[in-house]
């Protein structure tokens, strides 16, 4: 109950800071934490801690964020504070820059303004480059590997943890075992050791979500993950992210489209304008 | 109104190349004239088979000894290869390796695959003398060639998309390259490699022309001595080693291929 509660305050403050204040970093920090990561560090470090001066339970900090396709800012300005654990929507018409912004998240694209930093669990605040194994995706197109398992493509979200030895002849069969838990649980036992080629788009897209749960992330990127599922499957796959956001304190952002799932599922809603790069907006859902 | 193409838009690549297919067969008649000497063709090549027949068979057990050793030279050529090959195919695909790499490795192999496996194995004679062993190392040179050039291509043709996805999850590189690009890639190389082992075993039949040990130094000493009913007999067991890994090759490249080939494009 405190969890749900508690996303309304920092999302509150991040929003007024962003209205009322102008950009924390400026373009020319930006361009230089774009080109060496490195150095950028401290200065980065600095600013989210004014950021979040108040929520130490804080996980993700958005500061200043813009990116730009061709000449035109998609979003611009994008502050966000997002508590360990919350289960955040973004929602917006198509090409408004919502895969963008998961792009910005993962540490996939840099961004041409701002700057992202996680808290990790021990406090130390860091970018998204820098922890990709505890980043979890389900890609829009999916990016699984067609002409293998599904239980080989589960396997595939851990490969973070390992060194590249470790993996190279197959997975221990305790993670093995941990892995097919996850498929069962999606309802694709039957499937486990079939080619993903063979599987139908639902199915395909269940194992591209059995991936990132069984890599344990602290955070989910997940981009239209119920596109392709039933309301059976999408309520039990929104109810499973929302529980490992919940109990697991695994901060969860989704792209959604139905607003009645974002009223069900979601604790915070950012949603993005197409029309005005400053017009989008962050807000609370009430219960 | 419907709207006509204009008439040079039919001049796509293809047709193009046709024309100039066709002009070059009538440019290349003058080839068939012949020696220009009287010759009965037909009486030719009837006395000349002839003494293909009956196949003396006699020579049997030296030529599966030779047949043993055609197979072992083919295997170790086509291994060889495929240890060498597998960096080079690395190395020439465009979307793994940078530009000087991939310039570099692809010069090295459209050499290789230019010097003929006749040349390649007379090379190696010189260097190692006439036995089983300049085959291999011959073959080797060859088989490189063409297996660096079929890797690179599979290499060139995975979505790399799929590879960064899992960089993007915490994967390194070579853990990205194991379980992102390797999968695709595979049934590919293996069916490139069992081509090569059928391709190696034919080449092993002959290139002891050169001396370079199996079939082809049984073919040339019958050849030398005249003896055609023999050299029919090496030439019948080829044709029975070569139909028989033809339908193998193509039974096990099945078993490969099939699921990739289910796989939706």
């Amino acid at each position: 109950m405190n969890r749900r509660a508690s996303p309304t305050s920092p999302a509150a403050d991040a929003g007024s800071a962003a209205t009322h204040t102008p950009a924390p970093t400026s373009t020319a920090s930006a361009a230089s934490f774009a080109s060496v990561p490195s150095a950028a560090v401290p200065s980065a470090a600095a600013a989210s801690t004014r950021a979040t001066a108040r929520s130490d339970d804080a996980h993700i900090l958005v500061s200043g964020l813009g990116v730009r396709r061709a000449e035109r800012w998609l979003f611009h300005d994008l502050t966000l504070t997002v508590p360990r654990g919350a289960f955040v929507a973004i929602v917006g018409p198509s090409g408004a820059g919502k895969s963008t912004l998961l792009a910005c998240l993962a540490g996939a694209l840099a961004p041409g303004e701002g700057e992202i930093r996680f808290r990790e669990r021990s406090g130390r605040l860091v970018a998204p480059e820098h922890c990709r194994p505890r980043i979890g995706c389900v890609f829009q197109r999916l990016l699984l590997v067609e002409n293998s398992s599904v239980l080989a493509n589960v396997l595939c979200g851990r490969l973070g943890r390992h060194r590249w030895w470790q993996t190279l002849f197959g997975a221990p069969r305790a993670e093995r075992e941990a892995a097919f838990a996850i498929v069962a649980d999606l309802g694709l036992a039957p499937h486990t050791h079939r080619w993903v080629a063979e599987l139908s788009g639902g199915e395909q897209q269940r194992t591209a979500i059995a991936r990132a749960l069984f890599q344990e992330p602290d955070l989910y990127l997940a981009d239209e993950p119920i596109s392709n599922l039933d309301t059976y499957l999408t309520g039990r796959v929104l109810g499973r992210l929302r529980q490992e956001a919940a109990q697991q304190g695994r901060t969860v952002f989704c792209v959604l489209h139905d607003p009645t799932l974002v009223d069900r599922f979601a604790d915070l809603v950012v949603s993005i304008d197409p029309t005005d790069p400053h017009g989008w907006r962050v807000r609370p859902v009430r219960r | 109104m419907f709207p006509e193409l204009p008439w040079y838009r039919c001049l796509d690549a293809l047709s193009v190349t046709l024309l100039l297919f066709g002009l070059a067969i009538f440019f290349s008649l003058p080839t068939l004239r012949g020696s220009g000497r009287d010759l009965d063709y037909w009486e030719n090549a009837r006395r000349f088979l002839a003494r293909f027949f009956p196949p003396d068979f006699s020579v049997t057990p030296q030529v599966l000894t030779a047949l043993a050793e055609t197979a072992q030279i083919a295997v170790l050529a086509t291994a060889g290869a495929l240890v060498l090959s597998f960096p080079l195919g690395l190395a020439g695909a465009r979307t793994l390796s940078p530009r000087w790499l991939v310039t570099l490795a692809r010069l090295a192999l459209n050499v290789t695959r230019t010097v003929p496996s006749l040349l390649w194995a007379l090379i190696a004679v010189a260097i190692v003398g006439a036995n089983p062993l300049a085959g291999v190392l011959g073959l080797t040179a060859y088989s490189v060639g063409y297996l660096g050039k079929f890797f690179s291509d599979a290499f060139e043709s995975v979505d790399l998309d799929v590879a960064r996805g899992l960089r993007a999850i915490g994967a390194s590189r070579i853990q990205a390259f194991q379980h992102g690009v390797w999968p695709h890639t595979r049934p590919l190389i293996w069916s490139y490699a069992l081509w090569m082992l059928e391709y190696n075993l034919r080449s092993a039949a002959i290139i002891g022309y050169v001396g370079a040990g199996g079939l082809g130094v049984l073919l040339h000493g019958y050849q030398e001595y005249h003896a055609w009913d023999r050299f029919c007999a090496v030439l019948v067991f080829i044709l029975g080693l070569v139909t028989v890994l033809d339908l193998l090759g193509e039974w096990v490249r099945r078993k490969v291929t099939k699921r990739a080939a289910r796989a939706p494009a």
